[in-house]
């Protein structure tokens, strides 16, 4: 195929490729590259050693960093939280990274700085994702555009249809070459606050909070600690459901958690719901959204029956209460 | 160029194989293994909580201990699955991809790039010790070497056609890029497998057979030597062929 005397040349730019490759795309390249950059005394730019397994979060502002301040007014549909959570993942990106959605927005005749309005934004954001809808008709196919691009999405698309599968992020993501890591991590922290913000609630609406988010004293220790979830006043008994369909990373007990239950919903959501009486589900059990999963109870490390639920989105604990529509009665003044 | 310089440029360039043809197989190994590793984490996650539940059970049992269960957050948990994929990711690279660095070839006649075989270290001799005297290394080592090299070579190709498709479009228009970039997808893919596949492989083969020769005698240490090695690179190659080696996409 090749004349001898040319694959000197072949297997040089072979090797090349390779080494270009391994040198961006590996934490063993990211390592040279540190190392390199400590020995000249420069700044290298290799990411973070772990971040190569993230996917999709690898820099930027975290998406619990962007959750918004105040709950939403009302119950957001799908589209509107998708928009809410475009509109906040853009805030927290660089003016550079934004380029693309800006792009987009004078395309389509929407000023770029609405995007960026507390008010006006979700709106704009939401016209982009109309745009974008008939092109691009999956949800996370449709944020790669918004933040990469029409181009690279329609392109990463095609891609991961060629090989197989659904076109989820983090398999868009690895269709994409360097440059779009940014625009990545975006439409993930996107995704991860429009999941939150459809979340329901694992107990009936009305139920009071007895402990909010946030660092208190703790009842048992009396050290000051940061409560991860909302502590929810239920009977022993009351029935927990899940708040999303998603699977059962974890069913188990122990001293503190009692009886708990992690729930993966994909996207970057994780839930958690500590001290039931019985758990109803298993490690690996796929749950459909409001399935009942577990008896609320007393176990553990706890004063008194009460649901713990948590919220985690990239795996950070979040105030539920900043995604809930409608503000729950607390019952705790002093929680306030 | 004409056949002339391009030629004298290969040839230049042939004098230093024996310094990029090693960094070459030792980059192609290492793209695989991450590749493969890169598919493994939330597995590794899942593994993680097993672990973690086990020991919040125990450490959860007695007041003293009890504060042990918030020693590993969710966060905390991703973490340390990350870190493990790291940690096997490095180990896998010293395992598979370190012994490319032994890499050699021919002095004196570097163009034609054949490797430097003794007799004793043909494709042929080495697979019949293989046969004959089975190591747990003399097979594990290069059919996982093969397999992330099949891997490594797919994630180059892939990076090679988005490049090329996104940065040639507006300046070849798309159907031209899209064409350009699919050809040379499917070129680095195949010049890599034919180039630089085969080599890693019979490296790692004529690394695994030196070994073996020299320590493997016997069957319990045929078995045992470099077990640790392979068994952590088995489910690494495994995870290449069956999550990240999607050869057909290139023809799709």
């Amino acid at each position: 195929m090749f004349p001898r005397h040319v694959r000197g040349l072949l297997d040089f730019s072979l090797a090349i490729l390779c080494l270009w490759c391994a040198w961006h795309h590996t934490p063993a390249g990211a390592l040279v590259r540190r190392t390199s950059a400590w020995v000249l005394g420069s700044r290298s730019t290799a990411r973070p050693l772990l971040a190569y397994y993230d996917g999709v979060s690898g820099s930027g502002v975290s998406a619990p960093a962007l959750a918004p301040v105040a709950p939403p007014l009302r119950p957001f549909t799908d589209s509107e939280a998708l928009a809410y959570g475009t509109h906040l993942a853009l805030k927290g990106l660089s003016p550079a990274a934004r380029a693309p959605a800006f792009a987009l927005a004078a395309e389509l005749g929407i000023p770029s700085a609405s995007l960026l309005d507390e008010i006006r934004g979700p709106a704009a954001a939401r016209k982009l994702h109309e745009s974008l809808a008939s092109a691009f008709p999956h949800e996370e196919s449709r944020l790669t555009a918004v933040f990469a691009g029409p181009v690279p999405a329609r392109y990463a698309v095609s891609r991961v249809a060629a090989e197989g599968g659904a076109p989820n992020l983090e398999r868009l993501s690895r269709q994409l070459p360097p440059g779009f890591e940014d625009a990545t991590v975006a439409a993930a922290q996107a995704l991860a606050l429009a999941t939150a913000f459809g979340l329901a609630w694992p107990v009936p609406e009305h139920t009071p909070v007895t402990s909010p988010f946030g660092y208190r004293h703790h009842p048992i220790l009396g050290t000051r600690r940061l409560h991860t979830g909302v502590d929810l006043s239920v009977r022993v008994g009351t029935e927990v459901r899940a708040v999303a369909e998603g699977t059962v990373r974890r069913a188990s007990e122990d001293g503190v958690n009692g009886r708990v239950l992690i729930l993966d919903h994909g996207r970057g959501v994780t839930t958690a719901y500590c001290h039931n009486s019985e758990l109803r589900v298993r490690p690996g059990q796929r749950v459909a959204r409001g399935e009942l999963i577990a008896l609320s109870g007393n176990t553990g490390r706890s004063t008194g029956p009460h649901l713990h639920y948590q919220l985690e989105l990239s795996a950070q604990p979040v105030d539920p209460l900043r995604f809930r529509p409608r503000p729950s009665p607390v019952a705790n003044d002093a929680a306030r | 160029m004409s056949p002339g310089p391009f030629s004298a440029l290969s040839r230049f360039l042939g004098h230093f194989r024996w310094a990029f043809m090693p960094l070459g197989l030792l980059a192609l190994i290492a793209v695989g293994v991450h590749a493969a590793a890169d598919t493994l984490d939330d597995r590794l996650l899942a593994l993680v909580d097993l672990a973690d539940a086990a020991f919040d059970r125990v450490v959860g049992r007695y007041s003293l201990t009890a504060p042990l269960v918030d020693l590993l957050s969710l966060e905390r948990r991703t973490t340390l699955a990350r870190a493990l994929a790291l940690v096997w990711e490095l180990t896998a690279d010293a395992v598979l991809a370190l012994p490319a660095l032994g890499y050699r070839e021919e002095t004196s006649a570097p163009v034609l790039s054949s490797l430097h075989l003794p007799r004793r270290d043909t494709w042929r001799a080495m697979l019949v010790r293989c046969l004959r005297k089975p190591t747990t290394m003399r097979w594990i080592r290069p059919l996982a070497t093969a397999l992330v090299a099949v891997a490594g070579a797919c994630t180059v190709a892939r990076l090679v056609q988005g490049s090329v498709y996104l940065s040639w479009r507006e300046l070849l228009g798309e159907g031209v890029a899209d064409g350009v970039a699919r050809g040379l997808a499917l070129a680095a893919l195949a010049g890599l497998l034919w180039r630089l596949g085969w080599r890693a492989v019979l490296r790692n083969l004529q690394h695994a057979d030196a070994a073996s020769e020299q320590h493997a005698r016997g069957f319990a240490r045929a078995f045992a030597y470099g077990l640790p090695g392979s068994a952590l690179v088995a489910p690494l190659a495994l995870a290449a062929a069956l999550d990240a080696s999607p050869l057909w996409s290139f023809v799709r």
